[in-house]
């Protein structure tokens, strides 16, 4: 076959053009078929203009977390592309050439870009860049041996000569792709490892950068929904008559609860409550009618039901109940502990909180009647592309999406609901392309949340006073697929003898739908690093060295992963944080330190809490966090990474929490759901650790566990106080501000 | 619905709106500068901060019919080649995570450093507190006003 077939050199800007196709021809030997099959093309994503000018088709979703400009500089480096000319695009959700594998499909979540694009695009960029030199080679009839790649040209050694990448991209782009390539020396590397300013950052400081939010396509009308302000609660009946008397009123109508990805019930990713619709010219003149909707709701049982009734039943069923959804571990871990000398137990509660994206949930929908156009930032194209084609009926080739970096995701936007709502209320209004915008008080009041997560910890110390026993049963909210989806062992890869993890489902009974949230189920796992808090302080032991006892002179550990966690990187984050943070300096009464250490996408993160509590009063002095991420991309989007997720932490820590009355969420908007400000914000420190790892773990969520463990390790430090349950708002402790060290 | 004039950046532009709209749908719907974003609608984020006459102001709280002849500058209007200090140290201290509030974050550092060219530490704090950033970039926008504020002005 011809190579044209499937090198699209010929394409719109008459450069070269490659595909993951080629990729995967050249590096997993998948043969390649006739133009027109079903093939396993995973698209275009890198071309070259004859300008030079490199563009980079990013499959993956931007969201602030920096992967767009990681993974352009992955490319780049191979490439021996000049950094300056290279630029990010987003292309359309193409479901068959982008496969949602590993392969680098749309898919974006649990900090995975890294792990799984590293090698890809660095063979990537090693091909285009072999496929310039021999182009370059053959015009001046040498080898490819006597010619190299710097900097966008193609030199010949031992002369003068050189070709510029754009020259040579269309001669390139006729040649066979080359089955092997040899990847650069991690020491030679000069744009990987290198902090670089993100990509986009021209257009966003102009305002330029269009995400969902900013699309308008022609003869476009706007709607917002008044979504049934209990869960599961169903529409009784409504009066439409003064909302359709605003200027600019269209239409309003019902809209239908539409429960997700049903192959997995009774378990639904996400759940769309019914309500009513409106559509108008604007988005202000259906603000307005959605204001003057006169709405009748059946609110079912939930409607009777507080945070406080929903908390009884978790306490209940982590106190009482014995028949976990299943467990992991020593099933007799604490089946006898008459032996030992003394057993400690706590319960730790991290509530339902909001992902409170700065870009509120959006989507543009225009449907046809076979088929459907879409405009929206999303993580998981693939889910909405098969809850489309399972809810109206198309096929996948009538439904186009055009995606869009997002104003935040968090896990939030994994979930198809928004594309499934927009498309319905198109759908409705007549096949009329409709935006919908959730405002923030829809965000505060019918939004997916944070699961809820109940942790009961038990420890046992035998008569020579080590760790005998470890216990912990979670009470959660949240499984994605199966009743029981979390085989791992307690966290950490700690050294205790007898283990067992618990976990109850209470799915079923929650006020307010779970999803995933920047560190998904980690937030209330860690509260194990509080109670291995409780465990030092009864053992008299310094929180650092009885970490540090625990871990095995740093062995690896198999806690349900196929990749082990390493003990040695976990020790070497500990030790960098706790030599920064000065752990064991003499403190002033009053102030105290606390840790707290983690591992998530194969990276490892300590964090050290400097505080100071004066009459319940609590001042973070400072926060020191290690990270060892392995192999570094962007020494800056890491530390942004860092200091974000402790920011993350510290909302939650301080604020975080969505109280529920009579089924009704009582906060409304930011003065009521408060996020952490600049003025309360504490100095933060990043420290890598040194390390000889090759390749790169996810960086978006191993530090926003860690910011409330090793703030309440700090609390006790500093004041004797055993906080086990936030926001610290209800706990009795005032809220900080930024004051100096005392 | 009313003809409402709006002197913005450097364009006037006539539109036929709700008098009583908040100016930032005004801005974003009608005038078609989306850069100035909806966050929470109350003046509780900042996200659409832009300038009245050269103070900022939460565009989501005013009535559009108030505006008047004074002048709108949005994100889009700070500069002519978006260098803007403001605009070159946010790039230069690679400020943005998500990007979604930044333009309400320099708009409002902007309309501070028009007043004070050299702000204190805690006169930023104090300045920029009601802009939120989910993403939490405080630090870095700290770091970055403090860094145009000792940038020659270009314009």
């Amino acid at each position: 076959m011809e190579r044209r077939d499937f090198i699209r050199s010929a394409g719109v800007a008459g450069g070269l053009l490659l595909s993951f196709q080629e990729l995967i021809a050249g590096s997993w030997e998948t043969k390649l078929v006739a133009p027109g099959a079903a093939s396993p093309a995973l698209g275009d994503f890198v071309r070259i203009d004859a300008s030079g000018d490199i563009l980079f088709q990013f499959v993956k979703h931007e969201m602030g977390q920096g992967v767009a400009t990681a993974m352009a500089q992955i490319l780049a480096e191979e490439l021996c592309a000049d950094w300056e000319k290279v630029r990010i695009d987003f292309p359309n959700a193409d479901m068959q050439r982008y496969q949602n594998d590993r392969n680098g499909g749309h898919d974006t979540g649990g900090s995975c870009t890294i792990i799984y694009q590293w090698d890809l695009l660095r063979k990537a960029g090693a091909t285009v860049k072999q496929m310039l030199i021999a182009a370059a080679a053959k015009q001046w009839n040498t080898t490819p041996e006597q010619c190299y790649a710097e900097k966008h040209y193609v030199f010949q050694r031992n002369t003068s000569k050189k070709l510029a990448f754009g020259a040579l991209a269309l001669s390139a782009a006729r040649l066979p792709v080359p089955a092997r390539v040899e990847l650069k020396k991690a020491s030679d590397h000069q744009i990987i490892g290198k902090s670089k300013p993100a990509k986009l950052i021209p257009k966003i400081v102009t305002g330029e950068l269009k995400y969902g939010m900013d699309i308008k396509v022609p003869g476009m009308l706007y709607a917002v929904i008044a979504r049934c302000p209990v869960f599961k609660g169903k529409l009784k009946s409504f009066d439409a008559a003064e909302a359709m008397k605003v200027a600019g009123a269209r239409k309003v109508f019902s809209t239908q609860r539409i429960a997700g990805l049903q192959l997995n019930a009774p378990y639904m990713p996400y759940d769309i409550r019914e309500g009513v619709a409106v559509v108008a010219d604007s988005f202000w003149a259906a603000r307005q009618m959605q204001a003057k909707l006169i709405i009748e709701w059946d609110e079912g049982g939930n409607g009777k039901l507080s945070s406080e009734d929903f908390e009884e039943m978790a306490w209940n069923r982590a106190t009482h109940r014995t028949d976990p959804t299943g467990f992991t571990g020593n099933a007799n871990a604490v089946a006898n502990l008459s032996h030992v000398r003394k057993t400690l137990r706590a319960s730790y509660v991290f509530p339902q909180q909001l992902h409170s994206c700065m870009e509120p949930l959006n989507c543009t929908a225009h449907t046809g009647e076979n088929g459907c156009e879409i405009w929206i930032g999303t993580q998981a194209p693939h889910l909405i592309d098969s809850e489309i084609r399972r809810v109206f009926g198309f096929s996948q080739e009538k439904i186009k999406m055009h995606l869009f970096p997002s104003g935040g995701g968090f896990g939030r936007r994994y979930y198809p609901d928004m594309a499934v709502e927009a498309a319905f209320i198109s759908r409705q209004a007549g096949n009329l392309p409709v935006k919908m915008i959730w405002t923030r008080e829809d965000d505060h009041q019918a939004n997916l949340a944070h699961l809820f997560q109940h942790m009961e910890y038990q420890a046992a110390l035998d008569k020579d006073n080590n760790l005998y026993a470890w216990y912990e049963k979670e009470i959660r909210t949240y499984t994605w697929s199966a009743r029981y989806m979390d085989p791992k062992l307690p966290s950490m890869a700690y050294a205790i003898p007898n283990v067992r993890y618990d976990f109850e489902d209470m799915i079923q009974q929650e006020l307010v739908h779970s999803s995933a949230w920047r560190g998904v189920d980690g937030h209330g796992r860690f509260y194990g690093e509080c109670f291995l808090d409780e465990v030092a302080a009864e053992l008299k032991r310094d929180p650092f060295e009885f970490r540090v006892s625990l871990l095995n002179g740093g062995k690896d550990t198999y806690v349900g992963d196929a990749i082990p966690v390493h003990g040695s990187r976990i020790l070497r984050v500990l030790q960098m944080a706790a030599e920064k943070a000065k752990w064991g300096e003499t403190l002033t009464p009053g102030r105290g330190k606390g840790i707290a250490v983690s591992t998530f996408g194969y990276s490892y993160c300590a964090v050290i809490a400097d505080v100071t509590m004066h009459d319940n009063k609590l001042v973070i002095n400072k926060m020191t966090i290690a990270i060892d991420c392995g192999k570094v991309i962007n020494p800056s989007g890491v530390e942004q990474q860092m200091i974000g997720g402790i920011v993350w932490s510290l909302t939650a820590l301080l604020y975080g929490g969505l109280p529920i009355k009579n089924g009704r969420a009582m906060h409304t908007n930011f003065h009521e759901n408060k996020l952490l400000r600049m003025n309360e914000c504490p100095p933060m420190e990043v420290h890598f650790v040194d390390t000889d790892e090759q390749t790169p773990g996810g960086v978006g969520e191993v530090s926003s566990p860690l910011g409330v463990p090793a703030v309440l390790n700090a609390i006790f430090a500093a004041s004797g106080k055993r906080i086990r349950k936030i926001p610290l708002e209800m706990q009795g402790i005032g809220t900080t501000l930024r004051e100096p060290i005392k | 619905m009313a003809t409402v004039e709006l002197h913005i950046n450097t364009r006037k532009v006539n539109i036929d709106v709700d008098p009583d709209m908040p100016l930032l749908w005004a801005i974003r719907d009608f005038v078609g500068l989306t850069g100035t974003k909806y966050g929470c609608g109350i003046g509780q984020c900042g996200a659409c901060t832009v300038h009245l006459d050269g103070n900022a102001i939460r565009s989501c709280s005013v009535p559009v019919s108030v505006v008047g002849s004074q002048k709108i500058t949005t994100i889009e209007g700070l500069s002519e080649k978006g260098d803007h200090p403001l605009q070159l140290a946010w790039q230069q201290e690679d400020v943005p995570q998500c990007g979604y509030c930044q333009a309400g974050q320099i708009m409002n550092a902007a309309a501070l450093l028009r007043g004070n060219a050299r702000p204190t530490d805690s006169e930023i704090t104090t300045a920029m507190s009601g802009n939120l950033c989910r993403c939490g970039t405080y630090q870095r926008i700290h770091k970055a006003i403090k860094t145009a504020s000792t940038m020659n002005s270009k314009s």
